[in-house]
């Protein structure tokens, strides 16, 4: 699904200032050009981690950064473990 | 799950009489250590975070706090609809720009069987089928019995075309190989998995193999008999009208149904209805009132009470 930046920020409850501010970080990173971002539901859900990072657990934005890159390895992690087993069943059935 | 039935304090670990920032505080703690997306693959995180939010979004606002402890609303008012975590995205198998392997690089790099293992891995997902896509495709009563050729215009623009084949029922699933999404690398398409919605028909209905429908014919044409066209859904074809025909009177016309599974066609059963002219005509009134044998018929012999 392709969410156009006037429904991403309707979506998300955002203002456009932040918004501008967390692509420059690259807390979120739209695809499209620059001239017109397209969002899809993970940057929806994203948004709304780093929301509730800011407002709910009171965690500063330096901080943020440093979780969203542990939060992103460790699910490559857990993507890469999920292949693994896959990768051993094969093996193991054709063994 | 008795959630809703539990006291949002209890579940907060506060007293009734805590100050709002206790609360915020409270909820904070817990929030930090049960957060799904801070917690994949812990289920039992996951619903106590629940608790712990719904109970929050009941006693965390003043508004809601006030009528909850007067007893106005109850815990049930704080349950949340079912949202989608960071960590559903994350952890699905579709790529995203947040995707990051830097965590085990040196593992990948690794000269050992584990080593080996991952990079394998790897190269198998590099080369991964495309998804299934799923689409609706609503068509005429009258295409799923005959076929047809449809095109199904996709969210992204593009198109596809779809071929109906005859006597399809509605649900059915057509599989377009090949149509989905694309794979990674060398990976195949995925399919096109597209659910065909029947729109109802004006004039036919369907039962099983067999297509209904009533007809009206004129009062001649049933007291006399005679040769009339009848629509079905492959075009008009001709029915003889026995004479003396009733309204409620069924007509079957063989294999004109839809088609069978096993081969060959249903019926078409056609249902005729006596239908007298719309303006009253004056000439059929002079015959019916001299007509004897209209007052001495009952048709009502089996309803009067």
């Amino acid at each position: 699904m392709k969410i156009s930046r006037e429904e991403f920020l309707s979506l998300s409850g955002m203002e456009g200032e932040t918004l501008n501010a967390w692509i420059e970080d690259e807390w979120l990173i739209p695809s499209g050009s620059t001239v017109e971002l397209s969002f899809s539901e993970i940057d929806i859900a994203r948004a709304r981690l780093i929301r509730e990072l800011r407002v709910d657990f009171g965690v500063n934005d330096e901080a943020v950064g440093v979780i969203l890159n542990l939060v992103d390895q460790l699910y490559g992690m857990r993507r890469t473990l999920r292949e693994l087993r896959q990768e051993v069943w094969t093996t193991t059935e054709q063994g | 799950m008795g959630t809703v039935l539990n006291d949002p304090y209890e579940i907060l670990g506060v007293a009734p009489t805590a100050s709002a920032e206790d609360i915020q505080k409270a909820y904070r703690k817990l929030a930090k250590k049960l957060h799904p997306d801070l917690n994949p693959g812990n289920a039992e995180a996951e619903e106590k975070f629940k608790e712990i939010a719904s109970a929050y979004g009941l006693v965390g606002d003043a508004e809601k706090r006030k009528r909850f402890d007067s007893g106005e609303i109850d815990a049930t008012g704080a349950e949340r609809p079912p949202q989608h975590y960071y960590k559903d995205y994350a952890f699905s198998e579709q790529d995203h720009p947040y995707a990051d392997n830097s965590g085990f690089a040196d593992f990948m790099d690794s000269e050992d069987a584990f080593g080996e293992l991952l990079r394998r891995s790897a190269r198998a997902q590099a080369n991964r089928r495309g998804h299934d896509l799923e689409f609706r495709l609503p068509i005429e009563f009258i295409e799923s019995i005959a076929g047809a050729n449809k095109r199904l215009t996709l969210p992204d623009g593009s198109t596809l075309d779809v071929a109906i084949p005859p006597g399809l029922t509605e649900g059915q699933v057509l599989r377009l190989r090949g149509k989905g999404a694309p794979g990674s690398g060398k990976g195949d398409f995925g399919d096109a998995l597209i659910e065909v919605e029947i729109k109802p028909d004006r004039l036919f209905t369907r039962q099983g193999d067999d297509i209904y429908l009533e007809l009206p014919v004129t009062l001649t044409e049933a007291v006399l008999g005679a040769r009339i066209k009848v629509p079905t859904p492959t075009g008009a074809v001709t029915m003889a009208v026995p004479k003396g025909t009733n309204t409620g009177t069924t007509l079957r016309l063989r294999g004109k149904g839809a088609p069978r599974h096993a081969g060959g066609y249903g019926d078409q059963l056609v249902k005729l209805k006596v239908v007298l002219p719309k303006e009253p005509d004056p000439e059929l009134e002079a015959f019916v009132s001299n007509w004897e044998g209209g007052k001495t018929y009952n048709p009502r012999e089996e309803v009067t009470p």
